[in-house]
Protein backbone atom coordinates (compact mmCIF):
# COMPACT_ATOMS: atom_id res chain seq x y z
CA UNK A 1 0.00 0.00 0.00
CA UNK A 2 1.58 3.36 -0.88
CA UNK A 3 1.53 5.72 2.16
CA UNK A 4 -0.13 9.10 1.99
CA UNK A 5 2.33 11.76 2.36
CA UNK A 6 0.81 15.11 4.32
CA UNK A 7 0.75 18.49 3.16
CA UNK A 8 3.76 20.91 3.21
CA UNK A 9 6.17 17.96 4.29
CA UNK A 10 4.34 17.67 7.79
CA UNK A 11 5.50 14.42 9.88
CA UNK A 12 1.67 13.69 10.81
CA UNK A 13 -1.55 15.22 10.99
CA UNK A 14 -4.31 15.32 14.01
CA UNK A 15 -7.68 15.43 13.13
CA UNK A 16 -9.43 16.88 15.68
CA UNK A 17 -13.26 15.45 15.78
CA UNK A 18 -15.74 16.24 17.75
CA UNK A 19 -19.40 13.95 18.21
CA UNK A 20 -22.10 16.68 19.28
CA UNK A 21 -24.08 14.19 20.79
CA UNK A 22 -26.17 16.48 23.13
CA UNK A 23 -29.88 15.74 24.19
CA UNK A 24 -29.91 13.45 21.16
CA UNK A 25 -27.96 10.97 23.11
CA UNK A 26 -30.07 11.12 26.66
CA UNK A 27 -33.05 10.23 24.11
CA UNK A 28 -31.91 6.86 24.01
CA UNK A 29 -32.68 6.29 27.25
CA UNK A 30 -36.06 9.10 27.75
CA UNK A 31 -38.39 11.11 26.35
CA UNK A 32 -38.17 15.07 25.62
CA UNK A 33 -40.31 15.74 28.71
CA UNK A 34 -37.53 14.03 30.93
CA UNK A 35 -34.14 15.90 29.78
CA UNK A 36 -33.43 16.38 33.51
CA UNK A 37 -31.64 15.28 35.95
CA UNK A 38 -29.32 12.30 35.20
CA UNK A 39 -30.69 12.83 31.62
CA UNK A 40 -29.18 16.71 31.24
CA UNK A 41 -25.69 15.77 30.81
CA UNK A 42 -26.52 16.30 26.78
CA UNK A 43 -27.58 19.85 27.67
CA UNK A 44 -24.22 20.49 29.66
CA UNK A 45 -22.70 19.30 26.88
CA UNK A 46 -24.17 22.57 25.02
CA UNK A 47 -24.58 24.87 27.91
CA UNK A 48 -21.11 24.34 29.57
CA UNK A 49 -18.48 22.47 27.53
CA UNK A 50 -18.73 23.97 23.96
CA UNK A 51 -18.13 27.58 25.08
CA UNK A 52 -14.62 25.78 26.88
CA UNK A 53 -13.74 23.88 24.16
CA UNK A 54 -14.28 26.58 21.24
CA UNK A 55 -12.03 28.67 23.28
CA UNK A 56 -9.49 26.09 23.67
CA UNK A 57 -9.72 25.55 20.12
CA UNK A 58 -9.34 29.16 19.27
CA UNK A 59 -6.73 29.95 21.53
CA UNK A 60 -4.75 27.09 19.67
CA UNK A 61 -5.67 27.82 16.10
CA UNK A 62 -7.29 24.70 15.48
CA UNK A 63 -10.42 23.70 13.33
CA UNK A 64 -11.74 20.92 14.40
CA UNK A 65 -14.76 18.75 12.64
CA UNK A 66 -18.05 18.43 14.67
CA UNK A 67 -20.31 15.77 14.01
CA UNK A 68 -24.10 16.46 15.03
CA UNK A 69 -27.65 14.88 14.35
CA UNK A 70 -30.13 16.82 12.54
CA UNK A 71 -32.20 16.37 15.97
CA UNK A 72 -29.13 18.12 18.21
CA UNK A 73 -28.35 20.80 14.93
CA UNK A 74 -32.83 21.46 15.16
CA UNK A 75 -32.25 22.03 19.00
CA UNK A 76 -29.28 24.37 18.80
CA UNK A 77 -28.90 26.10 15.49
CA UNK A 78 -27.11 29.33 16.66
CA UNK A 79 -24.16 26.94 18.62
CA UNK A 80 -23.73 25.35 15.11
CA UNK A 81 -23.97 28.52 13.22
CA UNK A 82 -21.13 29.88 15.72
CA UNK A 83 -18.74 27.03 15.24
CA UNK A 84 -19.37 27.37 11.45
CA UNK A 85 -18.48 30.99 11.33
CA UNK A 86 -15.92 30.37 13.88
CA UNK A 87 -14.16 27.97 11.02
CA UNK A 88 -15.04 24.51 12.16
CA UNK A 89 -16.57 22.12 9.84
CA UNK A 90 -19.78 21.18 10.67
CA UNK A 91 -20.25 17.15 9.62
CA UNK A 92 -23.42 14.41 9.30
CA UNK A 93 -24.29 11.82 11.89
CA UNK A 94 -27.64 11.04 11.05
CA UNK A 95 -31.19 12.71 12.14
CA UNK A 96 -30.48 11.15 15.35
CA UNK A 97 -28.31 8.04 16.91
CA UNK A 98 -30.90 5.52 15.25
CA UNK A 99 -28.25 2.93 14.09
CA UNK A 100 -28.21 3.11 10.71
CA UNK A 101 -28.81 -0.88 10.25
CA UNK A 102 -32.14 -0.23 11.12
CA UNK A 103 -33.55 1.82 9.07
CA UNK A 104 -34.07 -0.64 6.39
CA UNK A 105 -35.43 1.08 3.31
CA UNK A 106 -35.65 4.32 5.19
CA UNK A 107 -31.39 5.16 5.58
CA UNK A 108 -31.35 7.20 2.43
CA UNK A 109 -34.29 8.92 2.37
CA UNK A 110 -32.74 9.71 6.78
CA UNK A 111 -28.99 10.27 5.15
CA UNK A 112 -30.30 13.19 2.69
CA UNK A 113 -32.74 14.56 5.51
CA UNK A 114 -29.71 15.10 7.27
CA UNK A 115 -27.59 16.86 5.05
CA UNK A 116 -31.01 19.08 3.90
CA UNK A 117 -31.36 20.31 8.14
CA UNK A 118 -27.61 20.82 8.15
CA UNK A 119 -27.21 22.67 5.20
CA UNK A 120 -30.19 24.54 6.62
CA UNK A 121 -28.61 25.85 9.40
CA UNK A 122 -25.25 26.84 8.36
CA UNK A 123 -26.04 27.38 4.05
CA UNK A 124 -23.60 24.57 3.56
CA UNK A 125 -24.32 21.29 2.73
CA UNK A 126 -21.97 18.76 5.14
CA UNK A 127 -19.05 17.24 3.05
CA UNK A 128 -18.52 14.38 5.82
CA UNK A 129 -20.36 11.60 7.67
CA UNK A 130 -20.09 9.80 10.87
CA UNK A 131 -22.42 6.83 11.86
CA UNK A 132 -24.37 6.95 15.10
CA UNK A 133 -22.41 4.00 16.89
CA UNK A 134 -20.09 3.67 14.22
CA UNK A 135 -22.82 1.36 12.81
CA UNK A 136 -23.12 1.10 8.89
CA UNK A 137 -25.73 -0.95 7.07
CA UNK A 138 -23.83 -2.86 3.65
CA UNK A 139 -25.63 -0.01 1.71
CA UNK A 140 -24.67 2.85 3.65
CA UNK A 141 -21.39 3.82 1.80
CA UNK A 142 -22.98 3.60 -1.34
CA UNK A 143 -25.61 5.96 -0.61
CA UNK A 144 -23.21 8.29 1.11
CA UNK A 145 -21.21 8.57 -2.02
CA UNK A 146 -24.51 8.49 -4.22
CA UNK A 147 -25.83 11.69 -1.74
CA UNK A 148 -22.93 13.77 -2.29
CA UNK A 149 -20.62 12.91 0.67
CA UNK A 150 -17.24 13.10 0.46
CA UNK A 151 -15.91 11.20 3.25
CA UNK A 152 -17.06 9.04 6.21
CA UNK A 153 -15.06 8.67 9.31
CA UNK A 154 -16.72 5.44 10.67
CA UNK A 155 -13.96 3.16 10.19
CA UNK A 156 -11.06 1.65 12.55
CA UNK A 157 -9.03 -0.26 9.80
CA UNK A 158 -6.28 1.77 9.11
CA UNK A 159 -3.25 4.55 10.22
CA UNK A 160 -3.87 6.78 7.19
CA UNK A 161 -7.52 8.16 5.14
CA UNK A 162 -7.79 5.99 2.04
CA UNK A 163 -9.89 5.88 -0.95
CA UNK A 164 -12.89 3.20 -1.42
CA UNK A 165 -15.22 3.43 -4.44
CA UNK A 166 -18.95 2.09 -2.87
CA UNK A 167 -20.21 1.80 -6.12
CA UNK A 168 -19.33 1.63 -9.52
CA UNK A 169 -18.34 4.89 -10.55
CA UNK A 170 -18.76 6.60 -7.24
CA UNK A 171 -15.84 7.66 -5.21
CA UNK A 172 -15.32 7.97 -0.87
CA UNK A 173 -12.60 8.80 1.30
CA UNK A 174 -12.32 7.37 4.16
CA UNK A 175 -11.16 8.62 7.43
CA UNK A 176 -10.50 5.68 9.97
CA UNK A 177 -11.19 6.38 13.90
CA UNK A 178 -9.41 4.68 16.55
CA UNK A 179 -10.79 3.38 20.02
CA UNK A 180 -7.58 4.33 21.85
CA UNK A 181 -8.31 7.82 21.09
CA UNK A 182 -12.23 8.41 21.48
CA UNK A 183 -12.73 9.53 25.45
CA UNK A 184 -16.24 8.31 25.53
CA UNK A 185 -14.84 4.98 25.86
CA UNK A 186 -12.49 5.36 29.30
CA UNK A 187 -14.97 7.88 30.84
CA UNK A 188 -17.86 5.32 30.42
CA UNK A 189 -15.73 3.34 32.46
CA UNK A 190 -15.00 5.90 35.31
CA UNK A 191 -11.17 6.49 34.58
CA UNK A 192 -9.32 9.60 35.39
CA UNK A 193 -8.62 12.09 32.97
CA UNK A 194 -5.15 11.74 34.17
CA UNK A 195 -5.00 7.74 32.83
CA UNK A 196 -7.26 8.76 29.54
CA UNK A 197 -4.96 11.82 28.75
CA UNK A 198 -1.79 9.75 29.80
CA UNK A 199 -3.32 6.74 26.79
CA UNK A 200 -3.68 9.53 24.76
CA UNK A 201 -0.37 10.83 25.00
CA UNK A 202 1.22 7.66 24.21
CA UNK A 203 -0.77 6.56 21.67
CA UNK A 204 0.24 10.14 20.16
CA UNK A 205 4.02 9.77 20.85
CA UNK A 206 4.27 6.59 18.60
CA UNK A 207 1.66 7.54 15.32
CA UNK A 208 3.41 10.70 15.46
CA UNK A 209 6.43 8.67 14.75
CA UNK A 210 5.52 6.59 12.11
CA UNK A 211 4.02 9.76 10.40
CA UNK A 212 0.29 8.51 11.01
CA UNK A 213 -2.93 9.88 10.89
CA UNK A 214 -3.93 11.35 15.21
CA UNK A 215 -7.49 10.79 14.94
CA UNK A 216 -8.97 12.05 18.16
CA UNK A 217 -12.59 11.64 19.00
CA UNK A 218 -14.07 14.06 21.78
CA UNK A 219 -17.44 14.32 23.10
CA UNK A 220 -19.28 17.70 24.70
CA UNK A 221 -21.18 15.71 26.99
CA UNK A 222 -20.71 16.25 30.55
CA UNK A 223 -20.60 12.56 31.79
CA UNK A 224 -18.18 10.51 28.79
CA UNK A 225 -17.03 14.14 27.43
CA UNK A 226 -14.00 15.96 27.56
CA UNK A 227 -15.11 19.68 28.15
CA UNK A 228 -15.65 19.49 32.04
CA UNK A 229 -13.23 22.30 33.50
CA UNK A 230 -10.08 19.12 34.51
CA UNK A 231 -10.63 17.40 31.23
CA UNK A 232 -10.16 20.65 29.27
CA UNK A 233 -6.93 21.34 31.32
CA UNK A 234 -5.63 18.17 30.29
CA UNK A 235 -6.79 17.88 26.65
CA UNK A 236 -4.66 21.41 26.75
CA UNK A 237 -1.90 19.80 28.09
CA UNK A 238 -1.89 17.43 25.42
CA UNK A 239 -2.73 19.52 22.63
CA UNK A 240 0.16 21.90 23.33
CA UNK A 241 2.52 18.62 23.65
CA UNK A 242 0.90 17.58 20.19
CA UNK A 243 1.21 20.87 18.55
CA UNK A 244 5.02 21.64 19.97
CA UNK A 245 6.47 18.68 17.51
CA UNK A 246 8.03 19.36 14.40
CA UNK A 247 5.85 18.84 11.61
CA UNK A 248 2.50 18.48 13.13
CA UNK A 249 -0.51 19.92 10.98
CA UNK A 250 -3.93 19.78 12.21
CA UNK A 251 -6.69 19.00 9.33
CA UNK A 252 -10.31 18.94 9.61
CA UNK A 253 -12.11 15.54 7.97
CA UNK A 254 -12.74 17.91 4.47
CA UNK A 255 -9.48 18.88 4.42
CA UNK A 256 -8.07 15.46 4.95
CA UNK A 257 -10.68 13.98 2.42
CA UNK A 258 -9.43 16.75 0.19
CA UNK A 259 -6.05 15.76 0.50
CA UNK A 260 -6.54 11.97 -0.28
CA UNK A 261 -8.40 12.76 -3.60
CA UNK A 262 -5.76 15.44 -4.54
CA UNK A 263 -3.48 12.76 -4.58
CA UNK A 264 -5.32 10.56 -6.37
CA UNK A 265 -4.68 6.79 -5.03
CA UNK A 266 -6.45 3.72 -6.63
CA UNK A 267 -9.66 3.47 -5.05
CA UNK A 268 -10.68 0.08 -2.34
CA UNK A 269 -13.50 -1.72 -3.84
CA UNK A 270 -16.49 -1.83 -1.35
CA UNK A 271 -14.89 -3.29 1.89
CA UNK A 272 -18.17 -5.75 2.42
CA UNK A 273 -18.74 -6.94 -1.41
CA UNK A 274 -15.57 -9.89 -0.56
CA UNK A 275 -17.44 -10.73 2.91
CA UNK A 276 -21.43 -10.96 0.90
CA UNK A 277 -21.30 -14.48 0.35
CA UNK A 278 -20.79 -16.05 3.63
CA UNK A 279 -22.99 -12.85 5.66
CA UNK A 280 -25.72 -13.97 3.32
CA UNK A 281 -25.43 -17.94 4.89
CA UNK A 282 -24.17 -17.15 8.40
CA UNK A 283 -27.08 -16.28 11.44
CA UNK A 284 -26.52 -13.29 13.51
CA UNK A 285 -24.97 -14.19 16.82
CA UNK A 286 -24.96 -10.98 18.33
CA UNK A 287 -22.37 -10.11 20.85
CA UNK A 288 -20.07 -12.85 22.03
CA UNK A 289 -17.97 -11.10 23.57
CA UNK A 290 -16.31 -12.23 26.94
CA UNK A 291 -17.66 -9.74 29.40
CA UNK A 292 -16.22 -8.89 33.22
CA UNK A 293 -17.93 -10.77 35.88
CA UNK B 1 5.36 -35.69 38.08
CA UNK B 2 5.44 -31.96 37.84
CA UNK B 3 6.82 -30.84 34.73
CA UNK B 4 10.53 -29.09 35.41
CA UNK B 5 13.09 -27.51 32.64
CA UNK B 6 16.19 -28.58 32.82
CA UNK B 7 18.87 -26.40 34.22
CA UNK B 8 19.98 -26.06 30.12
CA UNK B 9 16.73 -24.44 29.53
CA UNK B 10 16.95 -21.29 32.04
CA UNK B 11 13.40 -20.17 30.83
CA UNK B 12 11.53 -20.57 27.32
CA UNK B 13 8.93 -18.12 25.81
CA UNK B 14 6.70 -18.78 23.02
CA UNK B 15 5.21 -15.62 21.35
CA UNK B 16 1.89 -15.84 19.65
CA UNK B 17 -0.02 -13.65 17.61
CA UNK B 18 -3.58 -14.57 16.22
CA UNK B 19 -4.58 -13.15 13.35
CA UNK B 20 -8.27 -12.71 14.28
CA UNK B 21 -9.15 -10.36 10.80
CA UNK B 22 -12.56 -9.83 9.19
CA UNK B 23 -13.80 -13.87 10.50
CA UNK B 24 -14.23 -12.48 14.31
CA UNK B 25 -17.19 -10.28 13.04
CA UNK B 26 -18.31 -11.80 9.88
CA UNK B 27 -18.85 -15.00 11.73
CA UNK B 28 -20.72 -13.35 14.00
CA UNK B 29 -22.72 -12.35 11.46
CA UNK B 30 -21.54 -8.83 11.51
CA UNK B 31 -20.76 -6.59 8.93
CA UNK B 32 -17.48 -5.76 8.84
CA UNK B 33 -18.41 -2.14 8.60
CA UNK B 34 -17.39 1.21 10.73
CA UNK B 35 -17.12 0.57 14.14
CA UNK B 36 -16.86 -3.38 13.45
CA UNK B 37 -13.88 -3.14 10.37
CA UNK B 38 -11.59 -3.41 13.25
CA UNK B 39 -10.52 -6.92 11.88
CA UNK B 40 -9.63 -5.10 9.02
CA UNK B 41 -6.37 -3.83 10.69
CA UNK B 42 -5.19 -6.71 10.91
CA UNK B 43 -3.94 -7.37 7.53
CA UNK B 44 -3.54 -3.96 6.34
CA UNK B 45 -1.73 -2.47 8.67
CA UNK B 46 -1.46 -5.14 12.22
CA UNK B 47 0.49 -8.19 10.46
CA UNK B 48 3.04 -6.10 8.64
CA UNK B 49 3.65 -4.14 11.25
CA UNK B 50 3.92 -6.98 13.85
CA UNK B 51 6.12 -8.83 11.59
CA UNK B 52 8.70 -6.28 10.84
CA UNK B 53 8.89 -5.68 14.52
CA UNK B 54 9.42 -9.34 15.46
CA UNK B 55 12.23 -9.72 12.10
CA UNK B 56 14.14 -6.74 13.59
CA UNK B 57 14.17 -8.46 17.28
CA UNK B 58 14.96 -11.87 15.30
CA UNK B 59 12.88 -13.92 17.56
CA UNK B 60 10.35 -16.85 16.25
CA UNK B 61 6.76 -16.40 16.67
CA UNK B 62 3.74 -18.21 15.64
CA UNK B 63 0.89 -16.83 13.90
CA UNK B 64 -2.53 -18.26 14.79
CA UNK B 65 -4.45 -17.66 11.56
CA UNK B 66 -8.42 -17.90 10.80
CA UNK B 67 -9.32 -20.09 7.96
CA UNK B 68 -11.69 -17.52 6.48
CA UNK B 69 -9.04 -14.94 6.90
CA UNK B 70 -6.68 -16.69 4.93
CA UNK B 71 -8.72 -17.53 2.09
CA UNK B 72 -9.02 -13.58 2.18
CA UNK B 73 -5.25 -12.83 2.61
CA UNK B 74 -3.50 -15.64 1.29
CA UNK B 75 -0.76 -13.91 0.34
CA UNK B 76 -0.02 -12.15 3.27
CA UNK B 77 -0.40 -15.33 5.32
CA UNK B 78 2.61 -16.80 2.56
CA UNK B 79 4.65 -13.91 3.73
CA UNK B 80 4.32 -14.44 7.13
CA UNK B 81 5.90 -18.39 6.16
CA UNK B 82 8.12 -16.78 3.95
CA UNK B 83 9.60 -14.65 6.78
CA UNK B 84 10.12 -17.49 8.58
CA UNK B 85 7.37 -17.27 11.50
CA UNK B 86 4.97 -20.40 11.98
CA UNK B 87 1.29 -20.66 10.74
CA UNK B 88 -1.13 -22.16 12.67
CA UNK B 89 -4.94 -23.11 12.89
CA UNK B 90 -7.51 -20.74 14.73
CA UNK B 91 -10.77 -21.71 13.91
CA UNK B 92 -12.42 -21.09 10.34
CA UNK B 93 -14.56 -18.35 11.17
CA UNK B 94 -13.20 -17.41 14.28
CA UNK B 95 -16.08 -19.80 16.52
CA UNK B 96 -16.87 -18.42 19.46
CA UNK B 97 -19.81 -20.81 20.31
CA UNK B 98 -20.00 -24.56 21.09
CA UNK B 99 -20.07 -26.18 18.01
CA UNK B 100 -21.92 -29.26 17.19
CA UNK B 101 -19.35 -32.31 16.98
CA UNK B 102 -19.59 -32.98 13.30
CA UNK B 103 -19.47 -29.85 12.48
CA UNK B 104 -16.08 -29.16 14.62
CA UNK B 105 -14.69 -31.63 12.62
CA UNK B 106 -15.97 -30.62 9.46
CA UNK B 107 -14.03 -26.84 10.34
CA UNK B 108 -11.27 -28.08 12.11
CA UNK B 109 -10.05 -29.71 8.76
CA UNK B 110 -11.54 -26.99 6.74
CA UNK B 111 -8.84 -24.78 7.66
CA UNK B 112 -6.31 -27.28 7.87
CA UNK B 113 -6.96 -27.68 4.34
CA UNK B 114 -6.84 -24.05 3.41
CA UNK B 115 -3.46 -23.51 5.35
CA UNK B 116 -1.79 -26.48 4.54
CA UNK B 117 -2.52 -25.54 0.66
CA UNK B 118 -1.28 -22.24 1.33
CA UNK B 119 1.99 -22.89 2.61
CA UNK B 120 2.69 -26.45 0.77
CA UNK B 121 3.19 -27.96 4.33
CA UNK B 122 1.27 -29.44 7.05
CA UNK B 123 0.01 -27.54 10.65
CA UNK B 124 1.50 -28.31 13.50
CA UNK B 125 -0.71 -26.33 15.95
CA UNK B 126 -3.96 -25.04 16.76
CA UNK B 127 -5.19 -22.45 19.26
CA UNK B 128 -8.93 -22.06 19.77
CA UNK B 129 -10.67 -19.04 18.83
CA UNK B 130 -12.07 -17.62 22.30
CA UNK B 131 -10.75 -20.79 24.21
CA UNK B 132 -13.52 -23.08 23.63
CA UNK B 133 -12.79 -26.78 22.92
CA UNK B 134 -13.95 -29.95 23.76
CA UNK B 135 -13.09 -33.54 24.37
CA UNK B 136 -13.19 -34.50 21.35
CA UNK B 137 -11.02 -31.55 19.87
CA UNK B 138 -7.62 -33.44 20.50
CA UNK B 139 -8.54 -36.48 18.51
CA UNK B 140 -9.40 -34.68 15.85
CA UNK B 141 -6.19 -32.78 16.41
CA UNK B 142 -4.07 -35.96 16.58
CA UNK B 143 -5.64 -37.38 13.82
CA UNK B 144 -4.80 -34.22 11.66
CA UNK B 145 -0.89 -35.05 12.50
CA UNK B 146 -0.76 -31.76 14.99
CA UNK B 147 1.92 -31.72 17.65
CA UNK B 148 0.58 -29.18 19.93
CA UNK B 149 -2.80 -27.20 21.28
CA UNK B 150 -2.36 -24.28 22.89
CA UNK B 151 -5.68 -23.27 24.58
CA UNK B 152 -6.06 -24.55 28.12
CA UNK B 153 -5.74 -22.52 31.04
CA UNK B 154 -5.07 -24.90 33.86
CA UNK B 155 -1.59 -25.00 34.00
CA UNK B 156 1.56 -22.81 33.82
CA UNK B 157 3.97 -25.42 32.15
CA UNK B 158 3.46 -27.66 28.84
CA UNK B 159 2.39 -30.52 29.65
CA UNK B 160 1.45 -34.29 27.85
CA UNK B 161 -2.29 -34.11 27.52
CA UNK B 162 -3.33 -37.53 27.04
CA UNK B 163 -7.13 -38.24 25.96
CA UNK B 164 -7.36 -42.07 25.11
CA UNK B 165 -5.47 -45.22 26.16
CA UNK B 166 -3.25 -45.88 22.85
CA UNK B 167 0.01 -44.79 22.76
CA UNK B 168 -0.11 -41.67 20.60
CA UNK B 169 -3.28 -40.61 22.40
CA UNK B 170 -1.69 -37.69 23.67
CA UNK B 171 -0.57 -34.04 22.24
CA UNK B 172 1.70 -31.42 24.05
CA UNK B 173 -0.41 -28.42 25.61
CA UNK B 174 1.26 -25.54 25.68
CA UNK B 175 -1.29 -23.60 27.67
CA UNK B 176 -2.24 -19.77 27.51
CA UNK B 177 -3.84 -16.97 29.87
CA UNK B 178 -5.91 -14.55 28.67
CA UNK B 179 -6.34 -12.43 31.73
CA UNK B 180 -3.30 -11.10 31.65
CA UNK B 181 -0.58 -13.07 29.20
CA UNK B 182 -2.63 -11.26 26.59
CA UNK B 183 -3.46 -7.86 25.13
CA UNK B 184 -7.04 -7.97 24.91
CA UNK B 185 -7.82 -7.56 28.42
CA UNK B 186 -6.55 -4.47 29.15
CA UNK B 187 -7.35 -2.91 26.13
CA UNK B 188 -10.88 -3.81 25.61
CA UNK B 189 -12.02 -3.87 29.63
CA UNK B 190 -9.49 -1.72 31.23
CA UNK B 191 -8.41 1.07 28.96
CA UNK B 192 -4.55 0.21 30.61
CA UNK B 193 -2.31 3.07 29.40
CA UNK B 194 0.22 0.89 26.81
CA UNK B 195 3.12 1.51 29.36
CA UNK B 196 1.11 0.30 32.45
CA UNK B 197 0.66 -3.02 30.35
CA UNK B 198 4.12 -3.02 29.57
CA UNK B 199 4.91 -2.96 33.44
CA UNK B 200 2.55 -5.78 33.77
CA UNK B 201 3.96 -7.98 31.29
CA UNK B 202 7.41 -6.98 32.73
CA UNK B 203 6.05 -8.21 36.25
CA UNK B 204 4.13 -11.41 34.86
CA UNK B 205 7.45 -12.64 33.41
CA UNK B 206 10.01 -11.36 36.64
CA UNK B 207 7.77 -14.07 38.12
CA UNK B 208 7.80 -16.19 35.61
CA UNK B 209 11.62 -16.15 35.17
CA UNK B 210 11.99 -16.63 39.09
CA UNK B 211 9.75 -19.56 38.72
CA UNK B 212 8.05 -21.96 36.17
CA UNK B 213 10.23 -20.77 33.77
CA UNK B 214 7.90 -20.50 30.56
CA UNK B 215 5.92 -18.33 29.07
CA UNK B 216 3.18 -17.71 26.48
CA UNK B 217 2.54 -14.48 25.56
CA UNK B 218 -0.40 -13.81 22.77
CA UNK B 219 -1.44 -10.75 21.15
CA UNK B 220 -3.91 -9.47 18.37
CA UNK B 221 -2.97 -7.44 15.03
CA UNK B 222 -6.22 -5.92 15.03
CA UNK B 223 -7.42 -2.37 15.99
CA UNK B 224 -9.87 -1.71 18.87
CA UNK B 225 -8.15 -4.37 21.46
CA UNK B 226 -5.50 -5.70 19.50
CA UNK B 227 -1.93 -4.58 19.19
CA UNK B 228 -1.27 -3.93 15.37
CA UNK B 229 -1.15 0.07 16.22
CA UNK B 230 2.20 1.81 16.73
CA UNK B 231 2.12 2.35 20.26
CA UNK B 232 0.78 -1.40 20.68
CA UNK B 233 3.73 -3.02 18.72
CA UNK B 234 5.93 -1.15 20.50
CA UNK B 235 5.22 -1.90 24.27
CA UNK B 236 4.78 -5.82 22.80
CA UNK B 237 8.35 -5.06 21.51
CA UNK B 238 9.87 -3.27 24.54
CA UNK B 239 8.26 -6.56 26.29
CA UNK B 240 10.04 -8.93 24.27
CA UNK B 241 13.42 -6.82 24.86
CA UNK B 242 13.17 -6.51 28.40
CA UNK B 243 13.15 -10.86 28.19
CA UNK B 244 15.90 -11.23 25.96
CA UNK B 245 17.86 -9.13 28.34
CA UNK B 246 17.49 -12.11 31.44
CA UNK B 247 19.96 -14.33 30.98
CA UNK B 248 19.72 -17.74 29.43
CA UNK B 249 15.97 -17.00 28.07
CA UNK B 250 15.33 -19.02 24.78
CA UNK B 251 12.07 -18.19 22.01
CA UNK B 252 10.75 -21.27 20.41
CA UNK B 253 8.05 -20.93 17.65
CA UNK B 254 4.96 -23.00 19.46
CA UNK B 255 5.66 -25.78 16.76
CA UNK B 256 9.39 -25.76 17.93
CA UNK B 257 8.76 -25.75 21.65
CA UNK B 258 6.17 -28.69 20.93
CA UNK B 259 8.89 -30.85 18.93
CA UNK B 260 11.10 -29.95 22.45
CA UNK B 261 8.45 -31.27 24.67
CA UNK B 262 8.43 -34.63 22.38
CA UNK B 263 11.87 -34.67 22.65
CA UNK B 264 12.02 -34.50 26.68
CA UNK B 265 8.83 -36.44 27.49
CA UNK B 266 11.02 -37.20 31.16
CA UNK B 267 10.64 -33.53 31.58
CA UNK B 268 6.61 -33.56 31.25
CA UNK B 269 3.90 -34.27 33.09
CA UNK B 270 1.34 -35.76 31.65
CA UNK B 271 -1.97 -35.46 32.18
CA UNK B 272 -4.65 -37.82 31.59
CA UNK B 273 -7.75 -36.93 30.51
CA UNK B 274 -9.29 -39.93 28.56
CA UNK B 275 -12.12 -40.30 30.65
CA UNK B 276 -13.58 -36.97 29.46
CA UNK B 277 -15.85 -38.11 27.02
CA UNK B 278 -17.30 -35.66 24.01
CA UNK B 279 -20.87 -35.06 24.07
Amino acid sequence: MKALTWPDGARCAVFVSVNFDAEVFDLRSTTEDRLFGRFSYGRYGVRAGLPRLTALLARRGIAATVFVTASDAKRHPDALRALHDAGHEIAARGMDLTPLPSLGAGERQALEACREALAKVTGTAPVGFRAPGGELSSQTLGHLAELGFNYDSSFQDDDLPYLMAPTAGTRLVQIPTVHALDDSLPFSARHTHARVFQIWREEFDALYAEGCLVPLTIHLRGDVGSTRAARIAALEELLEHMAAQPGVCFMTGAQLAAHVRAADPPAEENPITVHLPTLAVTPYRGDLSVKPL
Amino acid sequence: MRTTLPPDLRCAVTLGVDFDGTSHEVGRGIAPLGTHSWGRYSARRGIPRLMDMLSRLAVPCTFFVPGYDAERHPTLVQEIDRAGFEVAAHGYLHEAWDLPKDEESKLLHRTDDILRQLLGKPVLGWRSPSGRKTAHTMHELKAMGYLYDSSDKDYDLPYRLRFGHGADDCIVELPNNTYSLDDFPFFKFSHTPPSEVLAQWKSEFDAIYASDRFCVLVVHPRSGWGSGTPVRTRIFEDAIAYMKGHAGVRFFSSADFARWCMAHPQHLEELDVSEARAA
